[in-house]
């Protein structure tokens, strides 16, 4: 019974540091990237999540050549902005290799912006700008 | 229930079984509410009011703020803060501008009224009804807004709830709207990282007409005596838009903080992600996460 409580407790502080480090916390400001810093890399996606109030593209990539490779999240709009841009939940899947430029966290940490993608296999590029989209009747 | 159970030996029902009670409840169940004194109720609408929608302005479609207006008007029309509020504004705008936001809305909690009007990135959609116009928003899951214009006042004491207790009325072509009721928490909100709570007390009168053949016009008139040094008045512009693609869809702003995943059962599940304080996510891999 002493090594099963002991269990329980590690897995409740295990959950208890997950929430601390975890904050239930998502829609935000954008003022947290460098938007005067544009970051171009080469990488895999590994996963493509199509949720609100942010879709978040998880791209691997070696940071600079040789590096052993990395994984970061960009973030975008809602999926309803950007199904109006165009996109759907396929727009990527996982192994689909790209070309990405994105605005990096201010603070360093593994994420930013996302602001355009070209694909390497196709040379089709994605792209987000909501306020390209301000008139009426848009198709 | 046994025979005779629920007869009121001593109050005078002597003799009424209990079926006859229940018979004589249920009979009063069946009375339209009106016939109990003091109950308000929102009467069934007739075809007229129905067909009466028809002579309103056309606000069908769905509605997509002008963002660079929002942006613009951050400038051109600021907030009147008092003082108190002024000092704490500076703070916040400082963060801002060094990189290290202060989200008002992390949380997840709506953005509620009047931040909503002013602040949304999102698209919007106006359902008009026999004495009432719902505006229905995007993204955060609960944007949505009641505006009664069956000529009811509003209550004596409301709870106060994000959005507020909003009643209407028509000037021509034009929906006046008065909205008390909001909760003291609830932001008045210059972005997505500058904003205070209200503080309570909060009255926003809003002119909502068409500005232009497709182009929704919401003036706005936010009285905030904790805050603002007088009514502050602004504009937000929201363009019409008919193509499918631009359908209202489904948001629940907390699904961002989880990723789907499959459990050891094989149930497709949700797991949290790891995120900065900040809200933004970062990948799976803590090691990676520290700064460097």
């Amino acid at each position: 019974m002493k090594s099963i409580s002991l269990r329980s407790l590690a897995v409740l502080a295990a959950m208890a540091s997950l929430t601390l480090a975890w904050p239930a916390m998502a829609h935000h400001s954008f003022a947290m990237f460098d938007f005067s810093k544009t970051m171009t890399v080469k990488g895999t996606v590994k996963e493509f999540r199509w949720t609100n109030p942010h879709v978040a593209l998880l791209v691997e990539f070696a940071p600079q050549p040789g590096a052993p490779p990395e994984v970061w999240s960009m973030e975008l709009t809602s999926p309803g902005n950007l199904t109006r841009s165009g996109w759907s939940r396929h727009s990527f899947k996982p192994a689909d290799r790209i070309e990405l430029e994105f605005n990096p966290l201010r603070d360093g940490k593994h994420g930013g912006a996302f602001e355009k993608a070209t694909f390497l296999d196709t040379g089709q590029v994605i792209t987000s700008n909501l306020r390209a989209a301000e008139k009426p009747g848009l198709q | 229930m046994g025979r005779g159970e629920g007869t009121k030996r001593r109050g005078g029902y002597r003799g009424i079984t209990g079926p006859a009670v229940i018979s004589v409840m249920l009979c009063l169940a069946a009375l339209p509410q009106s016939a109990n004194a003091g109950t308000v109720i929102n009467p069934p609408p007739q075809a007229e009011d129905w067909s009466a929608l028809a002579k309103l302005p056309d606000w069908s479609g769905v509605w997509t703020p002008n963002i660079t207006d929002q942006d613009r008007r951050i400038e051109t029309d600021p907030m009147p803060w008092n003082k108190a509020a002024a000092a704490q504004i500076a703070k916040l705008e400082a963060a801002e501008q060094a990189g290290d936001p202060k989200g008002l809305f992390v949380n997840c909690l709506p953005e509620g009224m009047p931040s909503w009007m002013l602040i949304t990135h999102n698209a919007m959609e106006f359902l008009f009804t026999p004495g009432r116009v719902t505006i229905l928003g995007e993204s955060d899951g609960n944007r949505l807004r009641r505006i009664y214009t069956d000529g009811r006042a509003h209550p004596a004491d409301p709870d106060p709830t994000f959005h507020g207790h909003s009643i209407g009325h028509w000037e021509k072509d034009t929906l006046v709207v008065d909205t008390v009721g909001i909760l003291p928490e609830a932001y008045i909100a210059v972005s997505e990282a500058v904003g205070l709570p209200n503080g309570g007390d909060l009255h926003v009168i809003e002119r909502i007409h068409l500005d232009k053949p497709d182009m929704l016009r919401d003036d706005l008139e936010v009285i905030a005596p904790h805050r603002l040094t007088r009514p502050w008045k602004t504009s937000r512009f929201l363009f019409r838009q008919r193509a499918r693609k631009y359908d209202i869809v489904e948001g629940v702003c907390l699904q961002g903080n989880y990723s789907e995943a499959t459990d050891a059962s094989g149930n497709a599940v949700f797991v949290p992600v790891p995120q900065t304080e900040g809200g933004n996510t970062l990948p799976p891999t803590t090691e990676s996460d520290k700064p460097r």
